[in-house]
């Protein structure tokens, strides 16, 4: 799974979810791509079990890029524990999503397969997320107005 | 290059607010620049932009703009997006002359059957989307073509063997890729092995720029 592989520091505080997405919201290196629509905490499980869907899914061929990458640290305090102690240990690791944040991208399949590839990578995710095709290309408008 | 007349309103009000309220009546706040003039705020019709950018030329419609009693040459440049909905919430307009020599992106398209790499069950990537060209306004293409019907596993089509129209220069390095032929990465007996390994990836950590993790062929 995909992890940093040195931080500066360990544990993290946990932030607001606000706003949208300041980049990475454009189809840039494939010809179609995942973009979430809601905000999110993303962890590395979850991105290497959409990747998994969708190369299964297309089985042959095709490239896939991964737009977002987990380098925040989540912690938890073991079962049972009273509070107190101070913070818990680091679990495991997440991405912070936002809203129009492309997140996968993929290239080199016909758009029926991809859009099936994707819908299935989808259903990985914690939050609502959607196919969507690079501009111009597809029968995708180049300018949405 | 096909030409379009556009209405734009001059005097709108400037701000955040007032751009929201404009959207909301279905117009687009931009801005016109250029050729030593003073920016001139405008706001443009979303339906009447969306028409004369969706004609053969795409973006690099030239659009001359009836702003009030003054009508420019303009190009629309750069294009603000809603990272959501996808919308336009702002445009440039440049302002350009018929025989000044400009840069423009014209995108790349490929046309054809790579015929050997589908054999080799290879895959055709496209590393160039759109190509940075230097011509004047009347002169750029709508799109550069690309035929891939040559093209085998391991080799690429540059930037330096493309045909480009005459009037046509680019400044892109001519050794820049537009197209690889890439070689399939996992065999069948190597899929199957994995099949049974389990679900246990390795990591993928991007590189040291930032540059998303990628990866080809099947379950890897």
């Amino acid at each position: 799974m995909l992890m940093p592989r040195k931080v500066k520091h360990r544990k993290q505080q946990r932030g607001r979810l606000t706003g949208t997405a300041k980049g990475g919201t454009s189809v840039t290196f494939g010809d179609f791509g995942i973009q979430a629509v809601e905000p999110g905490w993303l962890t590395a499980r979850q991105i290497e079990a959409a990747r998994i869907a969708m190369t299964r899914h297309v089985r042959r061929g095709g490239k896939v890029w991964i737009r977002v990458f987990p380098d925040r640290p989540v912690t938890q305090k073991p079962a049972e524990t009273r509070m107190g102690s101070g913070k818990g240990n680091p679990e495991h690791w997440v991405a912070v999503v936002k809203p129009g944040r492309v997140l996968f991208e993929l290239a080199g399949v016909d758009r029926e397969l991809a859009e099936e590839a994707m819908n299935r990578a989808i259903q990985k995710l914690p939050m609502k997320a959607r196919f969507v095709v690079r501009a111009g290309t597809h029968g995708a408008p180049e300018v949405l107005v | 290059m096909s030409e379009v007349t556009l209405h734009a309103e001059v005097g709108r009000p400037l701000g955040s607010r007032a751009s929201r309220r404009l959207r909301h009546e279905g117009k687009i706040p931009g801005v016109v620049y250029g050729h030593g003039t003073e920016p001139v705020p405008v706001a443009v019709i979303a339906r009447d932009l969306r028409v004369a950018l969706s004609g053969e030329s795409g973006l690099n419609t030239l659009l001359t703009l009836e702003a009030g009693d003054r009508t420019f040459l303009t190009l629309a440049r750069d294009m603000q997006h809603h990272p959501v909905r996808g919308t336009v919430t702002h445009v440039d307009f440049q302002i350009v002359g018929r025989d000044e020599v400009i840069s423009a992106d014209v995108p790349v398209n490929l046309v054809g059957e790579a015929v050997e790499v589908n054999r080799g069950d290879g895959l055709v990537e496209q590393q160039l989307f759109v190509l940075s060209v230097n011509a004047r306004p009347t002169d750029i293409p709508s799109t550069i073509e690309v035929d891939i019907s040559e093209l085998v596993i391991g080799e690429s089509i540059r930037v330096g063997s493309l045909a480009l129209p005459p009037g046509v220069a680019t400044d892109v390095d001519p050794e820049s890729a537009v197209v690889v032929g890439q070689p399939p990465r996992v065999s069948v007996a190597a899929e199957a092995a994995e099949g049974e390994a389990g679900e246990e990836g390795a990591a993928r950590g991007p590189a040291e720029g930032g540059a998303p993790a990628a990866e080809t062929g099947g379950e890897g």
